[in-house]
């Protein structure tokens, strides 16, 4: 589960109808919590997911509310939402919560398994339904088992979340990002007839003036509303942004001068500035900005913009109220590219600005915080720039394989043998040596035996030699694509197949359930097992069925599957001893 | 002029080609059956090896059990040669099918062998007694001066004084048959084939000596297969001990000391006993694989003004291109020459030809090191030449023909020439005159048709 | 006219090292089915056929002891007509060496050979040929082998076997004791190599020839026997017990019956 809470803006509606109450969503793993906004008003709802049986969404739409229904045996909660993001991420994180709810409580008793069918999405069981028709195989095994009664639903599912993963993460939750829009680009709507200028400011617009521009940011939290309206603000804001949109910086000066709220405004961003100068120091010291030079227009003063020469000669005092055009395509590319960083909806104005300064305010304290930047800057840039004849050799990152003892790994045969060696007889090695030498006198007293092999043992193993080539042959030889199942009847072949794939879903199972902690698994493994043990005869009985040339090679694929049968019937039994006892100390069975 | 061809064959080629009686008795020994087992292909010699202690045939299917599809023409090859060299004896049964047994002669003394080991043919010469062997490079170069000397005697006889010891003339007649032609009034000339056998490398030449020997022994009272026998266990000596000739037989021995004017032995008289030291080309008699140390060094140089320089201080090789160029200077390790259209006549007229394995083969074969990397190793000018030279020559054809005239009418006439264009044999017809020529080949025909006519 | 007539039966001539193993305890226990000499003797007699194929092939013939490895013949030194006398002679003065070298008195069970130890020296024969000389003989081994396998030569045994599939050169094997061998299964198996285990020894001359007799370059010719199946398992670094599942370090690769915290190995 990623988020442990999802806590969101909603309205409560009894139906759809209804305007609702506003208030806030809170959404836990085990339950979920509506506060209303007015705390006098008597909706308060406090739900245990448990209860909850399924989810509706209404679809997404650009005029349609965003609702959420949650569904319930009787009754069900509906909410509204202020956007559909809110509302997909609260949905996703409802989804989940059913269904870990449905799970948690499964093993508890014997009862849930069926309830807890119905808990599933709708939208998860589409899912299954889905990919059961899709892979008949899948199919087959799920109504051999499921509805056997050898597995329940969610342990046939259990092994498989991969491929409902899959599917559920096709969709992708992506947050909205900022508008790439400048807003300067909102070109002020006149009348005409007066000289007066209207902007059309969105909520949207707020917050990305605020993302920008941090001054705007702060000068909003000091002067509203203590010192003047929210309107008189951007007003304000405007008449600057008007000022500087006329690029008639003289004039911009001369009214900054008036009016200091308006300096502000006017000015250069001081704590942007400040950003800078912290992300100049960020960068490598060893980069070399020169080199990147003549790459491309860089050199040309403004980028390549056409800029009027003649505010070079800007006086010195006009110096804070130059503002380039192209710091301000950088900052709004900067602030895109860094996306939404908090999720406060647009509308209330004063918490957008709060929640951003908070969020840069953290972002600062967490870079102090990082430990001594200035040391590490100096450290970086010896390392950087180090001279190496001065330098002491810095050892690497990673861990050097170490042998301690180079015989332990190379000439590992001298370690003790003792161990291995058969007790069957104990000869002397004196009187072995004695023999060896009899035999080597021997053959130098009387020479090589003649004839070395007698023809009739000859011909007897070339014979054998060459039936065991032509059989080897015979198999290789007929046809390469050609395996032993081919040669079967299609019965019996698929009759193995299918025996084959439910093994390794039994296997599978039983094996996961180990080791058994619940009295639930326990059971599940004796039902299990009692499968497999239905599974076992079956194969025997193929093997004899088919005929006697290929029997054979029919064993030998079967062989495999008994043996793994075998062996998990073996571990079932040392199990179950142990458990018996164990269970003569603890009687009342298992934790 | 008879035709010889001269043939690279190996010594087990001509084993192979022993009539079967002949065969067996070869089996006999058993220096012969390592030999020829070694001269077999890989596949045989296993088939040999596995076989070696089954007495009962085995059946050719069990055999063929154990060949992959690739190795099918192999597998064929190695069964064939064991049943053209009769080690495998093979029996059909009603069923029509094949089974080999080994040669039980062959076997037995394979057996033997495996079971005692490699025995030598004869004991060295004791390590106590203190003679001076030759070294073996002192060998390797006797051996092949001896060789040298006995082809330049072989080649041009009249022209060189008889050196330190000589090949009776009867035998240097044999050897000369086919390779030289003898001329009504002029001395012997080195022919086609004479030619090629210069050309061919030292085992080849050998074996080529060697069989003319054996193939004349018959003449000279010796039993073929015996000398035979007696070559191949020549070839298991060990090269450079010394091996003494009282145990030797008679035949043997006279046969040593042809040998021994070939190069392969080198005799050496003791206090007391007199003693024989196998040179390497005697114990590379039967190796079936071309040592690569035997293969000539290339030595001639062309340029494209018909310059010809030879590094060589070879008489042989001096004669060899005085074939067929003018040798102009010679000094020490150098023989400069060029190639000349006269010296090219004079060679064409003895019947060397300028192309395949002739004179432009010869120079491309024997090209110095240096050159022998470049590509073409004789500039092309001079292969261009030398052969338009030799078509020169040619430009006339003779081709046996008849004449005829006289027809009785013109029809006969007409009707003859058709008769003779139908076999695409007319050469020639004057119908104003009515005269006709016509081939050789369909004189007969022509008689036969003309008589109808009439 | 072919200057290099006969140059395509050169590809046969091959470079055969023969282990020989003289562990004394396999060759006095009861249950060894045939003597030592009769082994031997059709040993001798498949080396002397070898020989006998083509005069450039060489054999040499190393012998695995109890204690101790050792040449004790090489073809390319000898006189052919020694050859059986001076192996044997080698033969006994190894065997008094490797009884020398014996500390215990008496040993429980065969005990197994330094297996180990002559197939290294086998490869490092074989490495010394391949630099000496422009000639390349087609190299291969061929282990007679009796005694079990002991699993505390498991790492040097491998080792040898990826440096023979490395250097081309096929271990084949050919086991006389009464049990199939899993490291020469493996050896056979990776470096692409021939395993039999004969079941009438006193044929075993004709297995030799049959089977083990094939240059490598007729073997792509010919199908030789194929083992059903091979035994992959190895032995533990701890206990030196053959183990089917272990544990495997991470950093050294080491193996491990039971699980530890560090790696004995590497630390």
């Amino acid at each position: 589960m990623t988020d442990a809470q999802v806590v969101k803006r909603a309205k409560y509606k009894s139906s759809v109808k209804d305007p609702g109450v506003r208030g806030i969503l809170k959404m836990t793993r085990e339950r979920f919590v509506f506060m209303p906004n007015d705390p006098t008003l008597p909706v308060r709802l406090n739900v245990e997911f448990r209860l909850i049986k399924g989810h509706k969404s209404s679809k997404e739409g650009s005029n349609r509310p965003a609702l959420l229904n949650l569904t319930q045996d009787q009754g069900n909660y509906i909410f509204e939402f202020e956007n559909f993001s809110d509302r997909e991420l609260c949905r996703d994180f409802v989804a989940k919560a059913i269904t870990s709810s449905g799970e948690v409580g499964g093993p508890t008793s014997e009862k849930a398994v069926p309830l807890k069918d119905e808990q599933l999405s709708s939208a998860e069981m589409e899912r299954r339904i889905k990919l059961l028709q899709e892979d008949s195989e899948l199919q087959k095994l799920h109504k051999q088992f499921v509805i056997g009664g050898v597995l329940s639903e969610t342990e046939f599912w259990a092994t498989r979340k991969k491929l409902l993963d899959v599917n559920a993460s096709r969709k992708a939750k992506q947050r909205v990002g900022l508008k790439s829009d400048m807003i300067f680009n909102v070109k002020p709507s006149s009348d005409g007839q007066s000289n007066r200028v209207t902007f059309n400011l969105t909520p949207e617009m707020i917050h990305q003036i605020f993302a920008e521009k941090p001054a705007v940011r702060q000068a909003y939290l000091n002067f509203v509303p203590n010192k003047m309206t929210e309107k008189d603000f951007w007003t304000k804001y405007w008449r600057a942004q008007y000022l500087h949109s006329t690029k008639n910086i003289v004039a911009a000066a001369a009214e900054a001068a008036e009016d200091e709220e308006l300096a502000v405004f006017l000015k250069q961003d001081a704590i942007l500035a400040s950003e800078t100068r912290q992300k100049i120091r960020k960068v490598d010291p060893t980069l070399d900005m020169e080199a990147d030079e003549g790459d491309d227009y860089t050199h040309i003063p403004g980028h390549g913009l056409a800029i009027e020469t003649t505010k070079d000669e800007m006086e010195a005092q006009y110096e804070p109220y130059k503002r380039s055009f192209l710091q301000d395509i950088n900052r709004h590319a900067a602030v895109v590219l860094e996306g939404r960083t908090v999720d406060v909806e647009t509308g209330d104005t004063r918490s957008v600005a709060e929640a951003l300064a908070s969020s840069k305010r953290i972002e600062l304290a967490k870079e102090a915080s990082d430990g001594n930047v200035h040391q590490e800057r100096l450290d970086r840039i010896t390392r950087m720039a180090e001279i190496e004849d001065l330098q002491a050799p810095r050892d690497p990152p990673v861990a050097p394989l170490c042998i301690k003892d180079p015989r332990d790994y190379f000439d590992s045969q001298q370690v003790q043998l003792g161990g291995t060696r058969q007790v069957k007889s104990r000869l002397s090695t004196s009187e072995a040596y004695g023999s060896l030498r009899v035999y080597i006198s021997e053959i130098r007293n009387i020479g090589l035996s003649d004839p070395i092999v007698k023809p009739e043992v000859a011909i007897k193993v070339f014979n054998v030699l060459t039936q065991n080539i032509s059989s080897s042959k015979y198999q290789l030889g007929k046809n390469p694509h050609e395996s032993i199942l081919d040669t079967l009847p299609s019965v019996t072949k698929e009759e193995l197949l299918l025996h084959w794939t439910s093994i390794q879903e039994l296997l599978k199972h039983f094996w996961s359930s180990y080791p058994i902690t619940t009295s639930y698994l326990y059971a599940k493994v004796s039902r299990l097992k009692d499968a497999m043990s239905q599974i076992y005869p079956k194969l025997q009985e193929i093997k004899e069925s088919v005929q006697s040339d290929s029997r054979h090679q029919v064993s030998l694929l079967v062989q495999p599957m008994l043996q793994a049968l075998d062996a998990a019937f073996a571990h079932y039994d040392l199990d179950q001893q142990k458990r018996s006892a164990k269970s003569g100390e603890k009687p009342n069975g298992y934790v | 002029m008879p035709q010889v061809r001269i043939i690279a064959k190996n010594f087990m080629d001509m084993v192979a080609s022993l009539p079967a009686i002949k065969l067996d008795r070869l089996y006999e020994n058993a220096f012969i059956c390592e030999a020829i087992l070694r001269s077999l292909p890989p596949l045989a010699k296993k088939y040999v090896l596995q076989l070696l202690y089954i007495d009962a045939p085995v059946t050719a299917s069990s055999l063929q059990e154990w060949v992959l599809v690739d190795g099918a023409s192999k597998h064929r090859v190695a069964v064939d040669r064991l049943i053209q060299l009769r080690v495998f004896t093979e029996t059909v049964d009603r069923k029509k099918e094949a089974s080999y047994k080994l040669n039980s002669m062959f076997q037995m003394n394979l057996r033997k062998h495996i079971v005692h080991g490699g025995v030598l043919p004869r004991e060295p010469m004791a390590a106590n007694i203190t003679v001076r062997l030759p070294s073996l490079e002192e060998l390797d170069s006797y051996a092949s001066q001896q060789w040298e000397c006995f082809l330049l005697h072989l080649i041009n006889s009249a022209e060189v004084e008889v050196t330190t010891k000589s090949i009776s003339p009867s035998m240097m007649k044999v050897f000369q048959r086919g390779l030289l032609s003898q001329r009504d009034n002029e001395g012997p000339r080195l022919t086609e084939s004479g030619f090629q056998f210069l050309l061919m490398d030292t085992n080849a030449q050998l074996w080529y000596i060697v069989r003319e020997y054996i193939s004349n022994s018959e003449d000279r009272g010796v039993d073929s297969a015996d000398l035979i026998s007696f070559l191949l266990e020549l070839s298991f000596h060990v090269t450079g001990e010394a091996y003494n000739m009282n145990t030797l037989s008679d035949i043997q021995r006279t046969t040593v000391k042809d040998l021994a004017d070939l190069g392969l032995i080198k005799l050496q008289q003791g206090r007391k006993d007199s003693w024989f030291i196998p040179t390497k080309l005697a114990t590379n008699l039967s190796i079936s694989l071309s040592d690569a140390s035997s293969r000539k060094q290339g030595y001639v140089v062309v340029e494209t003004n018909f310059r010809l320089y030879a590094y060589s201080t070879s008489k042989l090789h001096c004669e060899i291109l005085r074939l067929f160029a003018r040798v102009e200077y010679q000094l020490p390790n150098l023989i400069v020459g060029s190639i000349t259209k006269e010296n090219l006549y004079k060679a064409f007229s003895n019947g060397i030809t300028a192309d395949q394995a002739s004179i432009i083969l010869f120079l491309q074969q024997n090209a110095h090191p240096r050159v022998a990397e470049r590509v073409p190793s004789v500039p092309e000018n001079v292969t261009d030449q030398v052969r338009l030279w030799e078509s020169d020559l040619n430009r006339v054809e003779m081709t046996p023909a008849h004449f005829f005239d006289d027809f009785p009418s013109r029809d006969v006439f007409e009707a003859a020439c058709d008769f003779a264009r139908e076999y695409s044999s007319l050469l020639w017809e004057d119908s104003k005159k009515m005269r006709l020529i016509v081939k050789t080949e369909i004189y007969a025909h022509m008689k036969d048709f003309l008589s109808h006519q009439k | 006219m072919t200057p290099v007539s006969s140059k395509q039966y050169a590809d046969d001539v091959s470079l055969l090292m023969v282990l020989i193993d003289t562990n004394p305890l396999f060759w006095s226990s009861t249950t060894t089915p045939f003597s030592f000499s009769k082994f031997l003797s059709q040993v001798l007699s498949f080396l002397n056929s070898i020989l006998l194929l083509n005069q450039l092939n060489q054999v040499v013939v190393i012998a695995t002891g109890f204690n101790s490895c050792d040449y004790i013949y090489d073809s390319s030194l000898g006189h052919a007509n020694q050859r059986a006398e001076a192996l044997l002679q080698k033969l006994e003065e190894f065997v008094i060496k490797d009884e020398e070298l014996n500390k215990e008195d008496s040993v429980d069970g065969i005990g197994s050979s330094l297996l180990s130890g002559s197939l290294s020296m086998a490869l490092c024969y074989i490495q010394r040929v391949f630099r000496s000389g422009s000639l390349h003989p087609q190299p291969r081994i061929l282990c007679l082998h009796g005694s079990q396998d002991g699993p505390g030569q498991y790492v040097a045994i491998m080792n040898s076997i990826f440096s023979a599939q490395r250097s081309m050169v096929p271990i084949d094997s050919c086991v006389i004791g009464s049990q199939h061998s899993a490291f020469l299964q493996q050896a056979s198996y990776i470096t692409g190599g021939v395993y039999l285990k004969p079941q009438q020894l006193d044929g075993m001359f004709q297995y030799l020839t049959t089977v083990f007799a094939t240059d490598l370059h007729s073997r792509s010719f010919l199908q030789l026997p194929k083992p059903v199946g091979v035994d992959f398992r190895a032995s533990c670094f701890c206990h030196k017990n053959t183990i089917d599942m272990g544990y495997i370090c991470s950093v050294c690769l080491s193996i491990f019956c039971k699980h530890h915290k560090k790696c004995s190995t590497c630390g």
